[in-house]
Order: C-alpha cells, then structure tokens, then sequence
C-alpha cells in the first residue's frame, strides 16, 4: 500500500531516501504483550517534511521512539540516513526547566562536547530566527507555551541532523499560537531543508506543513497510505486551504483515519 | 489574583505573619506582669529579654551557640553528603536500591534518640558521638528524599538527553543531579529541623556544653527566665540554618519560580 505514491514519483525525488523501514514491529514485553506496530513500511524522501498521522494510540510515538533508539523494536530493520542519530523533538513540554532557552537549545551540541562558544552563537542564531533574541537567558518557566515549543524545536535544529523527528511538538498549543509557530517552523525548515518527520493528529497541520502524509491504522498501527501533497511551496496554514484540491486532500485523509479506526 | 499579588510581597507576607505572634506576645507581658500566670515558671517576655541581654554580654551564650552550631553543621555535613550520594545511586540503580533499600527503611523508624546510650557505647561521651547522633538523623532523611528525587526524574527529560546521545555521565550530570536538586532541598530543610532536634536531645542528656545543657542546667536549678533565653536561642539558630539553607537553594537554583 505505501507503494501507492512512490510509483508515481520522478525518478529524481526517488533517488534518496533519507530513512527506510522495513517490516518494523513491536510487541511490548510480557506475557499477551500488547502489539502496537504492525509491519511498518516507510520509505522517507530525502529533504522532505512526511507526516505520519494516525488515530491515538495508533503507535506514532512509539514508531518515532523506535527510530530515535529510545525504544528497541521487536522486529524489521531501519536505516537512517549515515546511520546517524534522529534529533527528537517530544510531545509535551520537554524543555530542561533548569536550563536557560539558550543552553537549551545548546543542549545538543553539549553532548558533542562543542565548545562553548560555537554553542552559544548557534544557540543565538536559532533563537533569533524564532524571534527567541530577547529571551536567550530566560528558563523555561519564564517563557510562554509556544515560546518553549520554539526552544524545543530550536534544539532539535541545532545538532544540524540529517533527520528531525517530532512528535506533535505543537499540539498543546492554542489555534493562533499553532499556525503562527507552524509558519516559522516552516521557514527555519525551508532555510535548511532537513528531512523531517512529523507526527500529528491534525489534518490540516499535515496539509499545511508537509510534502507527504503517511496515514497509519488503529492499533496495532500499520501503514495504510501514504499520499502527497500536492501543493506548491511557500505556503501558510492560511492559504493551503484555498489551493484547489484541499476539499479532496483533506476529506481522503479523513477517510483514510476513519478507516483505519473500524479496519 | 489580588491575594496572590498581595503575597509576592515579601515584605507584606512578614508583617502580615507578625501580627499573630506579636499580639501572643503581648497578651503573655500583660498575663504576667498583673499575676494572670506564675511568673516563676512563665517570666514575662521583657525579663526575658533583659536576661537575653545579660546572657550575651557575659559571652557564656554565645560560647554555647557556637559549640551546639559546630556540632549541627557538622553533622549535617556528615549526613547529608553520604546521604544523598547513596540516595541518588539507589534511585538510579535498582540493583543498588533494592540491596539497601530494606536496611534503610528498617533503621529509618528507630526513634533517633533512642540510639543514644549505643553510640554513647560505641564513641563514648564526647563531640564524636554527639555529631555521629545528628549525622544518622540527618543521613536517612537525605537518603530518602535523594532516592525518591532520583526516581522520579521526568523520563521525557532522560529520552531526550539519550535522543541527542548523551552517555549515562551526560545524563547524571545533566538530567538527574539538576532534577533532583528541588526534592534534595526540601529533604535537607526537614533533615536541619531533624538535626537540631537531635543535637539538643543529646545535650539534654550528654552534655556539659551547648544550647541543650545550657536549657538543661537552667530547668534543673529553676532558673526558668534563663531557661527562655536558652529556648529563644535555640530558635534564632533554628530560624538561620533554615534561611541559610533557603538562601543556598535560592543561590544554586536560580531556575525555579
């Protein structure tokens, strides 16, 4: 079924992929140990911005969990791209309360034992082009909600990993700050153009920000679809659902999710 | 939201926190100046005062601060440091939980003083013995809370140092210690309470200097107003340990609200 978008690709955007999963699955450990992936299949384009979404509870998390190595799968292989490790952004607040937005965007490069001066200007840099400047020294609970899902994406971008997974980094957001925090998310991402994985559960967010949106069953969650999006780039969460062909996209995704609940 | 404005007024929240004691104060001066209450057992707070002052100019007051505050202090020192050391290991490490984890919990519920004539046995009467009592008391309390700081460290914050490949150091250092810190004060604030308790039990009963021998000797010949002094002493020293403590946290945590 994945193969449903992939066969009509050019043979350009196919030539990379920047991370491949093979018949991944997961059983949690235990006796009757609950499935929760089913023989996934993904293939994700180098460069690209793919959504995964998927009823609650479908395994989104747990799939992204999988690929940052945080959780060990039951089965099936994945390749990431140079065999490097996924920068990770978790749902929730995932900030370091004790750490100030800037050492928290830093905190990446820390590890990589960079020193701390490159880790200050990177830091400086990702901030600013969240509108982050004026906050640099402020901790967490300083800043407001989508301030410190900015921080947290910022901390993904800086270690500058080939590929960034997220996991509903805006969910808790209220509507205006969401599309306002998508827009700049989308400008950092197409300033660098790294492969991002994205899960979500919300449609149009999957509409606005990515080039492909993978649907994923109820659990155990397996692959359904996984459709392109067709429209061009720029875009904003505002102008995608004027573009001919959202009524289609939004309402095949729709139907994908509802299928996939009652298959 | 008025009442919480109201309250991050430091100093408003003292004077409203005055009015209660001062106003006890008041009402014990007029009780015991027109006989409400036996004066010998119950000094009014201003011959009280006047013996505070006598007390610190003869210098035999301070003398016994000092010696009672070396004792405390180095006794929390001894017991906090292991304490929360092996308390952060145990909250890591369920192997090494589980082994100490009974034996703590067993020691734990024996009333601290009542090891006194052991120890006593064991160092014989003198300062050893004296900070070994405020160590032990204070080396449970910091065990528990590190360890229970330890385990409740947010996971999504040890997934994430891991996600960035932080090694177990990177993530002690970086996730546990500073996770921990918050629940590790809070211990240590109950561990001093804890502590002085204990230091003045011990002087009560083993010791000819100090705060608990000064309080002691001065119940024992009647001398009840000195006996205030002693107990107002007690609680100013109470009282610094507490603020110091606060300071520190305030100091070494600049991070929370």
């Amino acid at each position: 079924m994945t193969t449903f978008v992939r066969d009509q690709l050019t043979a350009e955007s196919r030539a990379a992929n920047a991370v491949e999963v093979r018949g991944l699955s997961l059983r949690y450990p235990g006796s009757g140990g609950v499935l929760a992936l089913d023989d996934i299949n993904l293939e994700i384009v180098e460069g690209s911005f793919h959504a995964i979404i998927g009823p609650s509870g479908c395994g989104k998390s747990t799939l992204l969990k999988v690929l940052t190595g945080l959780v060990p799968a039951t089965a099936g292989e994945w390749s990431i791209a140079d065999g490097s490790r996924p920068a990770y952004v978790p749902q929730g607040n995932s900030c370091f309360p004790w750490l100030t937005a800037e050492d928290n965007v830093a905190y990446g490069l820390w590890v990589k034992g960079k020193p701390k001066r490159q880790r200050r200007e990177a830091a400086r840099r990702l901030l600013a082009s969240l509108g982050l400047q004026d906050f640099a020294r402020c901790y967490p609970h300083q800043l407001s909600e989508g301030m410190r899902q900015r921080v947290a994406i910022a901390r993904a971008f800086a270690v500058d990993a080939p590929v960034l997974v997220m996991d509903e980094p805006l969910s808790a957001l209220d509507f205006q700050t969401r599309i306002h925090v998508q827009g700049e998310l989308l400008q950092l991402w197409m300033d660098r153009r790294t492969t991002v994985i994205y899960v979500t559960h919300d449609i149009d967010e999957a509409l606005t920000l990515a080039d492909y949106v993978t649907v994923l069953s109820e659990r155990p969650g397996h692959v359904l679809q996984t459709m392109e999006v067709p429209f061009s780039r720029p875009r904003s969460y505002r102008d995608v659902r004027n573009r001919p062909g959202y009524t289609e996209a939004f309402a095949r995704l729709l139907y994908l999710l509802e299928e996939g609940r009652h298959s | 939201m008025n009442l919480q404005i109201d309250f991050r007024s430091t100093g408003r929240v003292l004077s409203l926190g005055l009015v209660l004691p001062l106003a006890l104060l008041l009402l014990w001066e007029v009780a015991a100046t027109n006989n409400w209450i036996d004066t010998l057992f119950y000094p009014a707070p201003t011959t009280i005062v006047d013996n505070l002052w006598g007390h610190l100019s003869d210098g035999r007051l301070l003398e016994d601060s000092q010696v009672t505050f070396k004792r405390l202090l180095l006794g929390f020192v001894l017991g906090a440091v292991p304490g929360i050391l092996f308390g952060l290991v145990a909250g890591m490490t369920p192997l090494i939980r589980a082994l100490l984890y009974p034996l703590a919990s067993g020691l734990y519920v024996v009333p601290r003083i009542a090891l006194l004539p052991l120890v006593l046995v064991a160092f014989s009467i003198g300062d050893p013995a004296r900070i070994f009592m405020v160590a032990f008391g204070v080396f449970f309390l910091t065990f528990f809370s590190a360890l229970s700081a330890a385990e409740q460290v947010d996971r999504t914050h040890v997934d994430i140092a891991r996600s960035f490949g932080a090694n177990y150091q990177h993530v002690v250092r970086s996730v546990i210690v500073p996770g921990s810190a918050p629940t590790v004060f809070s211990g240590l604030r109950v561990a001093m309470g804890v502590g002085l308790i204990v230091i003045i039990s011990v002087e009560f009963l083993a010791s000819n200097d100090g705060l608990g021998a000064f309080i002691w000797r001065r119940y024992q010949i009647f001398d009840f107003a000195s006996m205030y002094t002693g107990i107002v002493t007690v609680t100013v020293l109470g009282v610094f340990v507490t603020v110091a403590l606060l300071g520190a946290e305030k100091a070494l945590l600049p991070w929370r609200r």
